[in-house]
């Protein structure tokens, strides 16, 4: 308990340094607020007067400070560009992503955790050896290749699938429209599964070389017992530490994906705010990030020591 | 009930084919313990993984038969042989840390045989478990059932492998090093209760093992292994009484015991067992065997009858009479260094040492508390004197080695050497100093760099301290070699090309290389088989004599610390118990505590096996609560009020001879009273 409140509080403080550097940083680039909000016709006097009215010919920290007290009331600020709120606007397209990424998640571990294992089990072997060259292979890369010969095959060649993801506003949409969402659900599965994979293939082999392994076999365990009862929760905590620090890229690796398969979600919005100079929605979703970092990490701390009971958290 | 005929195991590495059994006939007898006693490599765990059907990838049975019960175990189909596993054949192996599976609680694993075999529901099978946990002696079973083996002590979690091994009651347990990673109080328990089980359950054991006096005690018949070949077979009283095996016999020798005379040099068979991928050609042993012949090289010796009952051996030169009373090597007296005069100083001194590692808090706000690692010890080692410490692990005999050459800084007390402190020092104080203390690791293999050749090694600690020239220091390094007994052309050689023996003496070479005042020996030789022990512990002994070398040798192993010094302490839970000269603290022990350890060490002698020992119960209470008062009267059989209350102090009972219990086995020379001992542990 007295470590959560301490992780809690550590991670408030972490999250309050991101923002001042991520504030900082945005401040730095533009020109000023003004002259993004109103273009490059309107007329100086009009950009110091807007300027005056929001405030943003204050020093910089006041403006910070200024800032941080809106965050406190709920306010994310608001997009000058597309005259919405940025929380709206967030709301609006985090839950399309978070269901992209998790599907996507899901997908990746339920193929790479047997994956990874089958290869230990069967390490050196022709199957551990083209499944490891394979996830090189891929793994080098870019995602944004690997979506678009997946395109150029499965919707360009043999018309299976369509090239565009579903424009629905729909969360659900994973699960309603499963053939528009299929490439863009394939290219995240690859990406992190060749991972995986990897991950889970070496903590395999190093349990596997363990002895109360033996001693499950000397128990009269078949080889499926050994490996789901024994060896799986041992082999498995890589994985969740990796999954938690993975949390917060797969909101980047979504990036890649929405935009080439324009997917209407955080990513995209992310995207086409950065062509649009349109900060506040920037900085929202940098603050984002860093808040998925910290819980990420928080949360698979948790799962690993609830997994592994010689893990004694706060130590 | 058990039968091996000709058994012989490949493993294949790539292209690189080992065999490390060879031929092995065995007999296991219902209700009788047969003992496999061999050094590593000698195929003697093999062997039990051949009969469980385990042997490790790439290993396979060549030829022969293992015949249980009626059913023929080699070539059974793998779900046949998973039916036997675990239910009429069961195994417990030697390092119970890593044997339970850490994730999983002990009630589970233990209760798990049960539902494989016996198809149990989890609920019933955990009934059985619980009073399975019961009966080896676990206390509380039902709550310890939840608990994760981390939470448990290393002699409680290896109950609970002879628990997981026992549950379906099975006809043959084969016991692989049960006791090695155990102390000798511990070790002593787990035995007598495999032994207790044994007879309960009306079953057959295998104890594998390298312990000569473990075997005495627990087998009735003994099978003593050499690269994988099984030398000499019979039982145990007729093999330690009439040894025929020039090996057996050799091995027997080299086992330095509690009664050793410290004079003469310990028995030592020359060289390494045989590299189990060599071509086998001969009697295996034959390299570094006294009395080999020519025939012993060309030709394998086949098992011939000895005198007792079911006695084989396979030696064409066997141990004769005449040959039992071998010669003795004396040490060169006159090598000895140290002057009379000089005798007498004190070269290191060692005043009320403290060292506390702080535990993290319960809470924000809770206390903060701290292991007692060493609690106030004190003693002195003079010039020319070598010092051990003995003790169970956790004792803090490690803690208070590193704080002696100044690798940990004590929480409080100092180390003094030649009268100047050099405790707590920064590096750059302690400077030249730190020369004249130098310590010998146990592990040679962590305590070598995997990337740097034996030259490099050697010559490091005089570059630090800027001595010689290149050249010299080449000149050195070979001198310190040929001092150790070995050649120069290992300089050129990686780590990981020596062995085991050759690596430790490559420790003590490189902790020589600064010609310092003082050698602090941790585990030396506990590392190390049987064979190689003995060539080590000679080794030591010369140089201690011929360089007048202060030494302070730690060791939970007593016949190694007897052998190796001239005073001893005996540590417990951070505290000297008692201290003295090491022939008067051996036969004459003070403290209870010292009299169970003596009591506890196994001893190769059949005539000694079936007295009754008066030996520690129980375990090592935690460091961060010592018990109050005396430390150990949680353990002692003598304790009483007294003893909870006020803590005793070193007092003498002999010339050189102090011990700190309020009723010592030996009488002290001036009577406290209880008013007189209850002042002296409230001043403290």
């Amino acid at each position: 308990m007295w470590f959560l409140l301490r992780r809690v509080l550590v991670s408030l403080v972490v999250l309050l340094g991101i923002s001042l550097v991520v504030f900082l940083m945005l401040n730095l680039i533009s020109d000023s607020p003004g002259r993004a909000a109103l273009g490059q016709q309107a007329s100086q006097a009009a950009v110091d007067a807007f300027n005056r009215e929001h405030g943003y010919d204050r020093p910089v920290l006041i403006q910070y400070v200024d800032y941080l007290l809106q965050l406190l009331r709920g306010d994310l600020g608001r997009s000058y560009k597309l005259n919405e709120e940025v929380g709206t606007l967030l709301l609006q397209n985090a839950p399309r992503s978070a269901m992209l990424s998790l599907a996507g998640l899901v997908l990746a571990l339920v193929i790479a955790i047997p994956l990874g294992i089958l290869q230990a089990v069967r390490r050196g072997r022709f199957i551990d050896r083209a499944a490891t060259s394979i996830s090189y292979l891929l793994y080098a890369t870019p995602s944004f290749l690997i979506a678009l010969v997946l395109i150029g095959i499965f919707s360009q060649t043999i018309p299976l699938f369509p090239a565009e993801a579903s424009q629905s506003s729909s969360p659900w949409v994973v699960f309603t429209d499963p053939r528009s969402m299929a490439l863009p659900l394939i290219t995240l599965a690859i990406t992190n599964v060749v991972v995986f994979a990897q991950y889970q293939r070496s903590a395999a082999l190093e349990q596997l070389g363990m002895d109360y392994i033996r001693v499950a076999r000397a128990k009269g365990a078949s080889e499926r017992i050994v490996l789901t009862r024994h060896l799986l929760r041992n082999a498995i905590t890589p994985i969740i530490t990796l999954v938690g620090v993975l949390i917060p890229t797969l909101l980047a690796g979504n990036l890649i994906v929405e935009a080439v398969f324009n997917y209407p979600g955080l990513g995209l919005l992310f995207l086409n705010s950065l062509h649009r100079e349109d900060y506040p929605v920037l900085l929202a979703y940098t603050l984002i990030g860093g808040a998925l970092t910290v819980i990420g990490n928080l949360v698979a701390d948790l799962v690993v020591a609830r997994a592994d009971r010689r893990i004694e958290l706060g130590r | 009930m058990l039968t091996i005929r000709d058994l012989s195991v490949e493993i294949t590495h790539g292209d690189r084919i080992v065999r490390p059994v060879t031929g092995v006939d065995l007999e296991l007898h219902r209700g009788e313990t047969l003992g496999i006693v061999g050094e590593t490599g000698s195929g003697k765990s093999m062997t039990g993984l051949a009969v469980m059907g385990m042997l490790p990838g790439g290993g396979r049975v060549v030829s022969g038969s293992i015949d249980f019960d009626g059913t023929e175990l080699v070539g059974l189909g793998d779900a046949a042989y998973r039916r036997i596993r675990g239910n009429d054949i069961s195994m417990v192996f030697q390092d119970s840390m890593t044997s339970l599976n850490p994730t999983r609680s002990v009630g589970d694993q233990v209760a798990e045989p049960l539902q494989l075999h016996r198809g149990m529901s989890l609920r019933a099978a955990r009934r059985s478990a619980a009073e399975m946990l019961a009966l080896v002696g676990i206390p509380r079973p039902q709550e310890r059932m939840g608990d994760f083996p981390h939470q448990l002590s290393g002699g409680m979690r290896q109950r609970v492998m002879i628990a997981m091994a026992l549950i379906c009651e099975p006809r043959v347990l084969i016991a692989d090093e049960p006791t090695t990673a155990l102390d000798v109080t511990i070790q002593a328990e787990i035995l007598e209760l495999l032994g207790e089980l044994k007879q309960q359950l009306g079953m057959a054991m295998i104890l594998v093992t390298h312990d000569m006096g473990v075997v005495v005690r627990h087998a009735d018949r003994v099978g003593v292994m050499y690269g994988g070949r099984l030398v000499e077979t019979g039982r145990t009283a007729d093999l330690f009484r009439s040894t025929r095996h020039q090996y057996t016999h050799a091995l027997l020798a080299s086992i330095p015991t509690l009664a050793q005379d410290k004079d003469v040099e310990l028995f030592s068979i020359p060289g390494s067992p045989p590299d189990p991928a060599d071509p086998q050609i001969g009697c295996r042993f034959a390299p570094r065997c006294a009395a080999a012949t020519e025939r012993c090289r060309t030709e394998t010796p086949r098992p011939v009858a000895g005198p007792g009952e079911g006695h084989l051996f396979a030696c064409w030169n066997p141990v004769d009479e005449r040959q039992a009373t071998r010669e003795v090597r004396r040490f060169d007296a006159s090598g000895i260094a140290s002057s009379e005069t000089d005798a007498q100083r004190v070269r290191l001194s060692v005043v009320d040492l403290r060292k506390e590692h702080p535990v993290s808090a319960k809470g924000v706000f809770g206390r903060r508390r701290s292991v007692k690692a060493v609690a106030g010890v004190s003693f002195e080692v003079r010039a020319g004197e070598a010092f051990g410490l003995v003790g169970e692990s956790g004792c803090g005999k490690s803690s208070l080695g590193r704080m002696l050459v100044a690798l940990d800084a004590p929480t409080s007390g100092e180390v003094l050497l030649d009268g100047d402190r050099v405790s707590g020092l920064s590096p750059r104080r302690l400077g030249s100093r730190r020369a004249k203390l130098q310590m010998m690791f146990q592990d040679s293999h962590a305590s070598l760099d995997p990337k740097m050749r034996i030259d490099a090694i050697l010559c490091e600690p005089m570059v630090i301290q800027g001595i010689g020239t290149a050249e010299e220091r080449a000149e050195r390094a070979r001198a310190l070699l040929a001092g150790v007994g070995l050649g120069a052309s290992i300089l050129e050689r990686y780590p990981h090309e020596l062995s085991g023996g050759q690596r430790q003496r490559i420790g003590l070479a490189r902790a020589l290389a600064l010609d310092p005042d003082v050698l602090v020996a941790d585990e030396p030789v506990s590392a190390l088989d049987v064979s190689i022990r003995s060539q080590v512990l000679n080794l030591m002994r010369g140089i201690q004599r011929e360089r007048g070398l202060s030494s302070v040798v730690i060791s939970h192993d007593l016949a190694v610390v007897r052998y190796l010094v001239d005073r001893v302490g005996v540590m417990y839970l951070g505290a000297l118990v008692e201290v003295g000269a090491t022939d008067e603290v051996y036969t004459r022990p003070a403290h209870p505590y010292t009299a169970g350890l003596l009591a506890a060490v196994p001893v190769a002698d059949p005539d000694l096996a079936d007295t009754p020992v008066d030996r520690v119960h129980g375990e090592l209470p935690s460091p961060l609560d010592p018990p109050s008062g005396c430390r150990f009267r949680t353990r002692c059989p003598l304790a009483t009020d007294l003893c909870a209350r006020v803590e005793p102090v070193l007092e003498d009972v002999g010339d050189d001879h102090a011990v700190a219990c309020h009723f010592p086995l030996q009488p002290k020379l001036r009577e406290t009273t209880t008013a007189e001992a209850l002042t002296a542990g409230e001043a403290r």
